[in-house]
């Protein structure tokens, strides 16, 4: 044991000597502004080769290590090469969901180069659905992205249109893509009416059926309120009032009969603004 | 069959006396340690991840052992001097080779089977369920290391333990690039050329064929003729490579 005493001791300080240098080189800034770390970054075709048939494990490894580098540096630096950084993961692994949402994820970090990460984000988006032409779930993500981080509705509904296309994409889909549609002013009302009956008649569950009687009860009563509202108008300048009830309209052959709304329900006559207004009977609870 | 039977229960019981199977242990550990190590680096799906992992763990400790094992397989029968005993009783030598195949191959599939069971495990563990579609691709793990421990068994006849285990090495990273020989092929001018570089294509084992990992991971379709042909492939291939390694450890001067 005595023998052996300096050798151990020789080991220890060895070891001390070590992690003392490792801390010492953790101290030392050692930024890397310009990417040159990844400008080495092998190509997807060399990677594939070196992974004796694990392709998809060397992506893991690339997107676990992508997630520490664009996690540590600076915002205006960490997007440098961050494109080619997923492009590499997805083309080892072109299937690999986490990636693509995570990719376009960090590419929507606020930066001064907005408009080169937005299409750079839509380019991620749109090779996932070149690969996954049947994952409805990443249009989803992608038209959520665009439409709330970009508040670009058109590519937002593009992708929402993608996903809706998808079999078994959540009815929810059909809702939020018909709302944007008429938002974006792409559709008639008319046009708007007989997507939301389509979406209804699809609808899988009783909510579902009542979001879409809301939207087709708003919609049919906006038509109505532009047919019904001149009539309305003609009326009080002829007899300088306001009509009491739709039965003076149809008695001065204005109307055929009483008009109703999408429910069956007569619509009120706003005595103030003298316009026809539906009555607020659709209610989600 | 039956001087082949105890040879290979002789080689298997040899391979578990030398520790095998510590292989088999380091492979749990570092899967469970990367596992919980991966939870805490990874965005999203996990078992996408120990799945990945997993099964190019299983292949590369698996290899590991053939090529290992590759070294001993007849040397440290030369060495010992045991397999003049052996082969004084009535085996013939390719009955002896073919039960040295057996034991090696049986000392990986062992391997294979508990490894397999820790994938599954964890997977379901980590909320990925029980998925027996692994089993599909660990099983054709077990195809390609049975052509791979066929090369191991031929090397080991051919040449030194030592070149042995490089050229098993090498047949198997060869394996798994051939098919990117065949695409060279589709670019390459009628000529010779592409005449030899498609001859070499078929010479060396496509070990590709037996990948089903990214199917599996992905819960992609896999056809069966996929699977059949691969097994007939795997079965082919092996029994000339063994053939081979038969007929050369016929005529070798074993002094």
């Amino acid at each position: 044991m005595t023998r052996n005493l300096p050798t151990v001791l020789a080991v220890v300080l060895l070891l001390i000597g070590a992690v003392v240098s490792e801390n010492a080189l953790q101290e030392v800034p050692r930024e890397d502004p310009l990417g040159r770390r990844l400008l080495y970054l092998p190509s997807a075709e060399m990677l594939r080769l070196g992974s004796l048939g694990n392709p998809g494990l060397v992506a893991d490894l690339v997107y676990l290590w992508s997630i520490q580098y664009y996690s540590q540096y600076r915002p205006y630096e960490r997007f440098l090469y961050l494109e080619t950084v997923y492009n590499l993961i997805t083309d080892l692994d072109p299937l690999y969901h986490d990636a693509y949402r995570v990719g376009a994820l960090i590419m929507q970090l606020p930066t001064t180069d907005e408009a080169i990460h937005k299409a750079a984000v839509i380019r991620l988006f749109d090779k996932a659905l070149r690969n996954m032409p049947d994952n409805h779930e990443i249009a989803e993500a992608a038209g959520w992205d665009l439409f709330i981080r970009y508040r670009d509705r058109a590519e937002g509904i593009r992708f929402f249109e993608a996903a809706t296309a998808i079999p078994g994409a959540p009815h929810r889909l059909h809702r939020f893509l018909t709302r944007w549609r008429e938002e974006e002013g792409a559709w008639s009302v008319d046009d708007a009416i007989d997507y939301w009956r389509e979406v209804r008649e699809e609808a899988r569950d009783e909510f579902d059926r009542l979001v879409c009687d809301r939207q087709i009860y708003r919609l049919v009563a906006s038509r109505d309120g532009e047919l019904l509202d001149p009539l309305l108008s003609r009326w009080q300048a002829v007899n300088g009032r306001c009509p009491a009830s739709w039965r003076e309209l149809v008695d001065a052959g204005l109307l055929g009969e009483t008009p109703l709304d999408y429910f069956g329900q007569p619509y009120r006559i706003e005595p103030e603004t003298c316009s026809a207004e539906a009555l607020d009977a659709v209610r989600l609870e | 069959m039956r001087a082949i039977r105890v040879i290979a229960l002789s080689t298997l019981r040899e391979a578990l006396r030398d520790k095998i199977l510590y292989l088999f242990l380091g492979f749990a550990v570092l899967l469970l340690a990367s596992s919980k190590l991966f939870g805490i680096l990874t965005v999203g799906d996990q078992t996408k991840i120990i799945k990945d992992m997993g099964l190019a763990g299983i292949q590369l400790f698996l290899m590991l052992i053939a090529v290992m094992m590759s070294v001993l397989l007849i040397s440290r029968e030369i060495d010992s001097r045991t397999v003049y005993y052996i082969l004084a009783k009535p085996v013939r030598r390719w009955q002896f080779l073919v039960g040295k195949y057996v034991g090696l191959l049986a000392t990986v599939l062992v391997n294979l089977v508990l490894m397999s069971a820790i994938l599954v495990v964890l997977v379901w563990l980590y909320g990925g369920g029980v998925d027996p579609r692994l089993l599909i691709a660990t099983a054709m793990i077990g195809v390609e290391m049975a052509v791979l421990v066929a090369f191991a068994t031929l090397f080991s006849v051919l040449t030194k333990p030592i070149l042995g285990s490089i050229f098993t090495l090498s047949v198997f990273v060869v394996g798994h690039v051939s098919q990117d020989l065949w695409l060279l092929t589709r670019h390459l001018p009628e000529s010779v050329g592409r005449t030899v570089v498609s001859a070499l294509y078929y010479v060396v084992p496509n070990l590709e064929r037996f990948n089903l990992k990214t199917e599996v991971v992905h819960g992609l379709p896999i056809p069966p003729e996929a699977i059949v042909w691969a097994l007939v492939y795997g079965i082919f291939f092996t029994i000339l490579v063994l053939t081979l390694a038969c007929l050369r450890f016929g005529t070798r001067d074993l002094q």
